[in-house]
């Protein structure tokens, strides 16, 4: 079962350029095209009743933009602010429409330079992470590094699932708060 | 130096369209949405045209009332106008003429022509 | 050159939309037509003009016999019936399709294209007495040579002409010999270079008809001595032996008069025109010696092609009765002059940009007024005021320009009316009131689905037919009314019908059906009314042409309420119904308050809210039905710290109540300080934050945080649903 088309594969020798950041100790990648900056974490300004994998929302020079705690996305504890903690500000693609967004990770690395063939399929060990969110996985040293597929990971859809379970939590929570 | 051609059009397609072809040609082009938008362009410009190209149906000022009016200028009096129209009735053009245009041409017209005769009258 | 054919197609639906106006109100009010003729014409006419230059030739054609027929219907408004304004709607709905398809391949629009020209020249033969078109006589009479004589006066140069440009004019009129000849003084001496010296003989072989030839020098009739005469009727230049006795051209020479090229034709060569023709001509040769001389061309048409071809008397008596036209064209334009005062067309883009930038300056603004508080000094307190004045005047100005006349919205419904009335057999007027009122231009163009689906619903549910309104003792045309008004910090549009009105009765039973309600839900009549909004509701049940688009009520709604507006109905049985929808007068820019509750920023737009005052949260933490008195009235409230789960650790002890109102209902909301009123500049928070509905965007703050813009509406909504739920 590959994960990479058929038509990324024929494509031997093309080199991709990854940004490489941690999450609870394991390593993660996503395309630098994607990449607009790297920010320290800034003022957020918490959205009421939002999920939680849902931050806030930060100021970006003017433009106001969703932040998203990726720890949480993947099923992790929530981010906890250390001096390593950043912000990557990256642009993604939902409904068709080309979005910025913030996205909360525990420490950025280094822009890797990862040769297409180098790209190995993700072996379904790691299942405890989505296979869809997966592009590949690249093996630097002895880090595997999961090469992230970020249209699917910050997909609406994706997202609205994960939300409509917070959503009923914190109703439950309202309620039993009213009648109390 | 580049030389000023002041174009009057109601219509933005025609405007932008002549605009574009003299531009390419290398003359510095002024815009007038109709006639008296252009003269308050001719009239508010430090710049001197070599000549004015405008149409003849426009709301407001017509072509000719526009023509009659920039030969009261002293400073146009004898401007070369070319009246660009679909309009081919003598009568019109006689009274065109009677307000003093220059010239005549009829819309739909190619680029090429239309740089031609602009070169012959301001050579 | 793609650029600029979308400034075409963008003027073509500007010049279509005007023309359907026109025509709409000529079909209203046919007294005050011929202003609206004269539009109606002028613009077909650009239509063409464009549709010409960029290459749609055949739109161009098509249009052209409409032009005809504008042209006719200008002179002799009389003319003008219902037919040919039913053709010319069929017709601009042909056009609209066949821009897009330029050289008319789609069997349909082939098809279309012959039928509509096949109607208007059908229209046009039945205006057309006496007057044939020119042109297709010129076409029929075939190769005619003539002799065109040209001196310029010697002062020709002065005025600008350039004679050799004339002479190529002449040129491509069909093929040409041209003799010059030149004064001897131009040898001489006493030669100047600004005279013109010279003289021309041209033999011209055209079909194009003398009017054309005369054309070519109509400009310098005044400056120069031009004889045009026909020499043969066919072509002369074809013929060899003409060629032959041609005289060797030396300069300078005597001109060569006519007779002189007439000699050089064989006397005994037949001419097809018949006699007479010969006869004319030197007749009008010696009558006029000195300025210019014309022949009159025999055609087979005398009584049509005298009039133009007169000599100069006739073409001045016939300038001098064109006196009052022109006259009254004036008193026209001067009415269009104050119509079209300078206003310019500018592209949205710059506009959006521009809205940005001031968006941006107001918030840099803000960030100065903060510092200049911290830190203050005189000068700069100073400064710091004059910005902020400039700058409100500024975003005033520039938020000013992105408003847009609702008329531009309400025009396009009279076509849709009138097409569905006509479709749904029932007679409707359309009235339209407070067209001026101005909206900002994005809120405008997400109003057009929505409004078009409430009066379609109004035309098809609405309006009864006329049989059954004479039967309840209504006129029998119905009445759909479309207005807007202001009101305090909103606009209003409202949809009005005296149609038959909503059945409450009828609503519930259906929303029972549905099961959106259950049997012991007791609903006031604005709630019952309220249900047609509640998805689900509208269904296949009423779909019918017209007002089935697969779209309900519930998508009208959210539509409304996605532009921060609202929407309420109003129903009486047998009366008629009526929808109105208010909605802010500009996206992007709220007044505020702006409060802070549990150290985050949020604003409630001022027009939101009632009053403020202070309570002591001991007075109302125990209260067991969530409800405070307030001047003896009882009011419901929330407290946004509960509502927003921020938890009630280090809860302030006075609390602030703000009570908005929306929709009737009053509400207070606790929060914990009130900061003050605030300028906002709305920022989306972004589609994952679309289930946050109470949060309408965000606004940057002096200090470069960020508050959070509260929809009233929505919390209030929220508050009352969640209220059934725990009930």
């Amino acid at each position: 079962m590959s994960v990479i088309s058929e038509k990324e594969a024929e494509l031997d020798q093309v080199m991709h350029s990854f940004l490489s950041f941690t999450l609870d100790g394991e390593f993660f990648a996503v395309d630098v095209k994607k990449v607009i900056e790297i920010l320290e974490v800034p003022a957020i300004t918490k959205i009421p009743l939002a999920p939680k994998y849902l931050s806030g929302i930060i100021n970006l020079r003017g433009k106001v933009l969703p932040l998203v705690d990726t720890k949480v996305k993947f099923g992790l504890e929530p981010v906890e602010f250390t001096v390593d903690t950043c912000v990557i500000v990256m642009e993604i693609k939902i409904e068709d429409e080309t979005i910025q967004i913030g996205t909360l990770v525990d420490s950025v690395l280094e822009v890797m330079e990862v040769a297409d063939n180098a790209i190995q399929p993700s072996p379904s060990v790691d299942a405890k992470y989505k296979l869809e969110f997966i592009r590949g996985m690249y093996r630097k040293d002895d880090d595997f590094i999961l090469l992230l597929n970020l249209d699917e990971v910050f997909s609406i859809e994706e997202m609205n699932f994960l939300q409509d379970q917070n959503i009923e939590q914190t109703d439950a929570q309202d309620i039993k708060e009213q009648t109390k | 130096m580049e030389k000023n051609i002041l174009v009057v059009d109601d219509s933005e397609s025609i405007r932008e369209l002549v605009g574009d072809i003299l531009t390419k040609a290398g003359f510095n082009v002024f815009k007038g949405y109709d006639g008296r938008n252009g003269l308050e362009v001719l009239t508010s410009t430090e710049e001197n045209m070599s000549m004015i190209i405008t149409d003849l149906f426009m709301p407001g000022m017509d072509g000719i009332d526009l023509i009659k009016e920039i030969r009261k200028l002293e400073r146009y009096q004898y401007i070369p106008i070319l009246m660009l129209t679909t309009e081919s009735h003598m009568a019109k053009k006689m009274e065109a003429k009677k307000a003093g245009v220059t010239g005549w041409m009829v819309k739909p017209f190619e680029e090429e022509k239309l740089l031609k005769t602009v070169h012959k009258i301001i050579r | 050159m793609s650029n600029l054919r979308d400034v075409y197609l963008e003027e073509a639906e500007e010049l279509f939309k005007r023309i359907e106006e026109a025509l709409l109100l000529l079909e209203n009010s046919p007294e005050d037509s011929s202003s609206l003729i004269a539009d109606v014409f002028r613009s077909m006419h650009t239509l063409k003009g464009n549709s010409g230059m960029f290459g749609l030739t055949k739109v161009a054609d098509f249009l052209h016999n409409l032009e005809t027929l504008y042209e006719k219907v200008r002179s002799d408004h009389s003319l003008l019936s219902e037919d040919i304004i039913e053709c010319t709607f069929k017709s601009l709905d042909h056009v609209k399709k066949i821009i897009y398809d330029p050289e008319i391949e789609e069997q349909e629009n082939i098809d279309e294209n012959q039928a509509l020209t096949d109607e208007i020249l059908k229209i046009l033969k039945r205006t057309e007495e006496v007057s044939i078109d020119l042109h297709s006589i010129e076409a029929l009479s075939g190769m005619v040579s003539y002799l065109v004589f040209f001196q310029p006066k010697h002062d020709v140069f002065e005025d600008g002409t350039n004679p050799i440009l004339l002479l190529d004019e002449l040129a491509e009129l069909g093929k040409s010999k041209v003799f010059s000849h030149m004064e001897s003084k131009a040898l001489s001496d006493s030669f100047d270079p600004k005279v013109c010296y010279t003289s021309w003989n041209i033999v011209l072989v055209t079909e194009k008809g003398l009017d054309a030839i005369r054309d070519v020098f109509i400009f310098v009739e005044d400056s120069a001595m031009i004889e045009i005469n026909e020499l043969f009727d066919g072509d002369i230049l074809a013929d060899q032996e003409f060629h032959e006795r041609l005289p060797e051209v030396d300069l300078p020479s005597a001109p060569l008069s006519f007779d002189d090229f007439r000699s050089l034709i064989e006397i005994d060569r037949p001419s097809a025109s018949g006699d007479t023709e010969i006869e004319v001509i030197p007749e009008t040769t010696d009558s006029s010696t000195e300025e210019k001389t014309e022949k009159t061309e025999s055609t087979p048409e005398p009584a049509t092609k005298k009039a133009p071809v007169e000599t100069k008397k006739t073409s001045t008596s016939t300038s001098s009765s064109e006196e009052p036209s022109v006259y009254k064209n004036k008193v026209k334009k001067l009415f269009d002059k104050n119509k079209t005062a300078s206003s310019i067309r500018v592209s949205s883009d710059k506009l959006n940009e521009l809205m940005n930038n001031v968006s941006e300056l107001v918030t840099t603004q803000a960030a100065l007024a903060l510092f200049t508080k911290n830190n203050f000094d005189p000068t700069l307190d100073a400064i710091s005021d004059n910005v902020e004045k400039l700058t409100r005047q500024l975003r005033d100005i520039s938020f000013g320009m992105t408003l847009v006349q609702v008329d531009n919205l309400f025009s396009r419904f009279q076509r849709v009316i009138r097409d569905l009335s006509s479709q749904l057999g029932k007679s409707v007027r359309f009235v339209t009131e407070g067209g001026d009122t101005e909206l900002d231009k994005t809120i405008i163009e997400n109003l057009a689905d929505p409004l078009m689906h409430i009066i379609r619903n109004s035309l098809d549910h609405g309006i009864e037919t006329a049989e059954e309104r004479v039967k309840n003792g209504k006129p029998e045309t119905g009445t759909i009314k479309l207005m807007s008004y202001y009101s305090g910090a909103k606009v209003y549009i409202r949809v009005e019908d005296d149609g038959g009105g909503m059945d409450p009765e009828k609503i519930r039973k259906k929303a029972l059906e549905k099961k959106l309600i259950s049997k012991d839900d007791n609903l006031s009549e604005k709630e019952t009314f309220d249900l047609i909004f509640a998805p689900g509701f509208s269904t296949a049940a009423n779909v019918t042409d017209v007002s089935g688009r697969g779209v309900g009520m519930d998508v009208v709604r959210k539509n409304i309420l996605d532009l921060r507006g609202d929407i309420q109905v109003e129903s009486e049985l047998g009366v008629g119904t009526s929808i109105t929808l208010g909605l802010p007068l500009t996206l992007s820019v709220i007044d505020g308050l702006l409060i802070k509750v549990k150290g985050t920023h949020f604003i409630i737009p001022l027009a939101e809210i009632s009053k403020c005052f202070e309570l002591d949260r001991k007075e109302i933490s125990n209260e067991f039905n969530s409800v405070i008195v307030l001047d003896d009235e009882q009011l419901p409230y929330l407290d946004l710290r509960k509502e927003f789960n921020l938890g009630m650790e280090d809860n302030p002890e006075v609390t602030s109540v703000i009570v908005v109102h929306k929709l009737g209902t009053k509400i207070g909301v606790c929060v914990d300080s009130i900061e003050g009123e605030y300028q906002a500049v709305l920022k989306p928070v972004g589609k994952y934050y679309r289930d946050q509905e109470f949060i309408s965007g965000a606004t940057i703050l002096g200090d470069g945080s960020l508050a959070l813009v509260l929809d009233a509406y929505k919390i209030v909504e929220r508050k009352m649903s969640k209220q059934k739920v725990t009930a």
